[in-house]
């Protein structure tokens, strides 16, 4: 989905899944865990996706003001 | 089979399924709505982990938090470079599916090696009550000073991303 998409959003959303799954896996680890160090990792992972996808879609938005498009093959560098 | 099994299978077969739906799907929109089936899946993995906590936050945050914020996105930045006006036109391009398709079998294929050469002995029996109290104790004595980290950082985020999205003249 990273690599696959051009649209920059449909790239955020790619991240936001890898991070969900990764947060799973800690979770699910958790499970058989007596301390649950697992789970409250993934409760502050879980605020820190939030915090990117904030600032990320932000970036999006200003981007598209720019160039008026959000298509990544077609930003070019300015050199 | 027990129930729980049953119920397991169930949940990945959304989870897995609508994300695969959404890779494969070129219509923004319709990526959107797989992502929510996705959320829903895994607030169900969640609760069968045993984290309740987890699997509330989790729906109130992506589902309520995060897939607005990326319906907003959609809306914001919609280009109707294709024409017609007459529908909403919300497929997006695509670079060449090979590349990813092999990349994304590679890590998979690796990830698969190195947990299953894994040794996983000695795992306790799981306690299936509730962690809220848990949870909360341990929020506010052993990880305060992280949780007090978390709630700057999120306040710092919230700024930042604002002045971002602003109109810079």
């Amino acid at each position: 989905m990273l690599i696959l998409k051009r649209n920059a959003i449909f790239v955020l959303m790619g991240i936001e899944l890898m991070l969900n799954a990764a947060n799973l896996n800690l979770i699910a680890f958790s499970r058989q865990d007596t301390t649950n160090q697992g789970l409250l990792l993934g409760i502050f992972v879980l605020v820190v996706g939030v915090c990117e996808m904030a600032v990320a879609l932000a970036l999006v938005i200003q981007a598209y003001r720019q160039f008026q498009h959000i298509d990544l093959g077609r930003f070019k560098s300015r050199n | 089979m027990t129930p729980l099994m049953l119920s397991f299978l169930a949940l990945v077969g959304i989870t897995c399924g609508s994300a695969l739906v959404m890779l494969w799907t070129k219509n923004i929109l319709h990526a959107a709505l797989a992502m929510f089936m996705t959320m829903l899946g895994l607030a169900g993995l969640y609760v069968l982990a045993y984290a309740d906590v987890m699997a509330v936050s989790h729906l109130m945050i992506y589902v309520g938090g995060v897939l607005i914020l990326i319906l907003f996105g959609i809306m914001l930045t919609n280009q109707n470079s294709r024409g017609d006006k007459d529908q909403n036109n919300l497929v997006t391009e695509e670079s060449s599916r090979v590349w990813p398709v092999l990349i994304g079998l590679a890590i998979f294929v690796g990830l698969v090696f190195i947990l299953a050469r894994g040794n996983f002995s000695g795992v306790e029996i799981a306690d299936p009550n509730s962690k809220l109290s848990f949870v909360g104790i341990s929020l506010l004595t052993e990880y305060a000073m992280p949780f007090e980290l978390v709630g700057i950082y999120l306040l710092i985020a919230l700024i930042g991303s604002t002045y971002i999205a602003k109109h810079h003249d």
